[in-house]
């Protein structure tokens, strides 16, 4: 109806935003063009109005029966090469898990430390800090970065607000543990980081001790629901315990 | 032959990109959890490397390749053809996958395959680059007329036939590209590197496709 007053490049910005795919810097620019430019909130509005109606009428449908057998057998009747391989991981799961439930044992017997999941979490928050961001999706409203992670991973992430209680959201991002991709939120406190990892509890990625410190950043790790807890930060432990705290007992209203 | 190198492409988007996937990427091919069973593809026979990596590599896309290629030749008996020849590429293209996505990998192969297909079987449905720069050219106004803005609520009464009809309307370029990222869920860097157009061409395609189904879905009535 009414001609746009803006110019492509910032419709083209508003989809980037939606998506995720801006830097912060960018993200907030765009956030606030958005909010004094009524054409470019119109768009906004159609972009989250479109990929809600896809997202609820277009389930994401399986291959059919049997196309998976099919490949299998086409790429030349290698199954024996296939089935080894996965032999040896139920075998080394069961070894490692066994290991694990004895406690300490698993440094001795060699199992590397960074086969733990918060050694695991650690890394990825180690090098989201030297990465130019850490986070994909960049913003402190939960109502985008929830939605963010749809279509990523089939579980939606809880997601609170503390902001006012000092520790604002920063945004999410996938962090990925053994080959699956976890939803992990960034929290923020003054000029700490926080990464805050959740998977299904009792899942084959949720096994390794639970060390209170790993090269100086501290882990609080808790269950909750089913849902398995991962906070990581240089944040002091009384601090993070904090933070803990407040995620576990504020509710997410949506 | 239709290639498979599907090399990711960076426009001069200069919007500041995350690298983090590549990183993620890196992280998941160095330091794997629980995968000991992938010991198997560091060496030994050439046969199980490849099969091991197949599996790893390939299967755990097939539903994304399924999807992909029903939307791209329309119906689910060509879509599984499509899937099953492009798997076999894949398999023998498996040693050039160089860490990255897998998923936007596989997917690069299954279009290269549908499109390959499509014109073989059905010539008179194909698309050509010539085709695909005509219609960036007719399009290549975003606040073009045809995409006037219906109300967000005419939205809501939209069926799943209907949404489908559109979409599946939609010209290639379009439809791969919105598929890809709002049904997909792929990032732009995947989508840029599933379709091999820039970053800057993903977020232009992706536009347009938005406000062509905007505009179809809210304007007229799909019968």
């Amino acid at each position: 109806m009414t001609p746009s007053t803006s110019d492509d490049n910032s419709v083209l910005l508003v989809h980037a935003y939606l998506d995720g795919e801006l830097d912060p810097a960018n993200a907030l620019e765009i956030a606030q063009r958005m909010s004094t430019d009524p054409a470019l909130a119109a768009e906004g509005r159609r972009v989250t109005a479109l990929q809600q109606l896809i997202h609820e009428r277009l389930p994401r449908e399986a291959s059919p029966p049997g196309l998976r057998a099919r490949i299998e057998a086409s790429v030349g009747g290698h199954r024996r090469g296939r089935e080894r391989p996965s032999w040896r991981a139920l075998a080394a799961s069961i070894a490692l898990t066994a290991m694990v439930a004895s406690s300490s044992t698993w440094l001795i017997i060699g199992s590397p430390p960074e086969s733990t999941t918060a050694d695991s979490l650690v890394s990825d928050h180690i090098r989201a800090l030297m990465a130019p961001q850490p986070i994909d999706v960049a913003s402190s409203d939960r109502h985008t970065v929830k939605p963010w992670f749809n279509g990523r991973i089939p579980e939606s992430p809880r997601v609170v607000d503390l902001a006012k209680q000092g520790f604002p959201l920063v945004g999410g991002r996938l962090d990925v543990v053994g080959r699956d991709p976890c939803p992990t939120l960034v929290y923020r406190h003054e000029k700490h980081l926080i990464s805050l990892t959740e998977m299904p509890a009792g899942s084959r990625l949720d096994l390794g001790k639970t060390p209170r410190t790993i090269n100086g950043y501290n882990v609080v790790h808790w269950t909750e629901d089913g849902v398995s807890y991962w906070a990581i930060s240089d944040l002091a432990a009384s601090k993070l315990e904090d933070f803990a705290h407040l995620f576990r007992t504020t509710p997410a209203e949506s | 032959m239709a290639q498979v190198q599907c090399i990711p492409q960076r426009g001069s988007d200069g919007i500041g990109f995350t690298n983090y996937w590549q990183n993620v990427a890196a992280m998941k091919s160095e330091k794997p959890l629980l995968r000991l069973a992938s010991s198997a593809t560091q060496g030994g026979l050439s046969g199980l490397d490849d099969n091991a990596r197949f599996a790893d590599v390939v299967m755990p896309h097939i539903d994304d390749a399924y999807r992909l290629a029903h939307w791209l030749t329309g119906n689910s008996t060509d879509a599984e053809d499509v899937v099953q020849d492009a798997s076999l590429r894949a398999f023998r293209a498996i040693r050039g996958y160089a860490g990255g996505s897998a998923r936007a990998w596989l997917l690069c192969i299954v279009r290269n395959t549908a499109y390959s297909w499509l014109r073989k079987n059905r010539p008179t449905a194909v698309v050509t680059v010539d085709d695909l720069e005509a219609v960036e050219l007719a399009q290549a106004n975003p606040s073009d007329p045809d995409a006037e803005t219906p109300e967000t609520t005419l939205l809501a009464q939209i069926d799943a036939d209907q949404l489908r009809a559109a979409i599946a309307a939609l010209p290639a370029p379009f439809r791969e590209t919105l598929v890809l990222r709002d049904i997909e869920g792929l990032d732009y860097r995947e989508i840029a590197q599933t379709t091999e157009v820039p970053i800057g061409t993903v977020m232009s395609r992706l536009a347009r496709a938005r406000r062509r189904l905007t505009a179809t879905l809210g304007g007229k009535s799909i019968d």
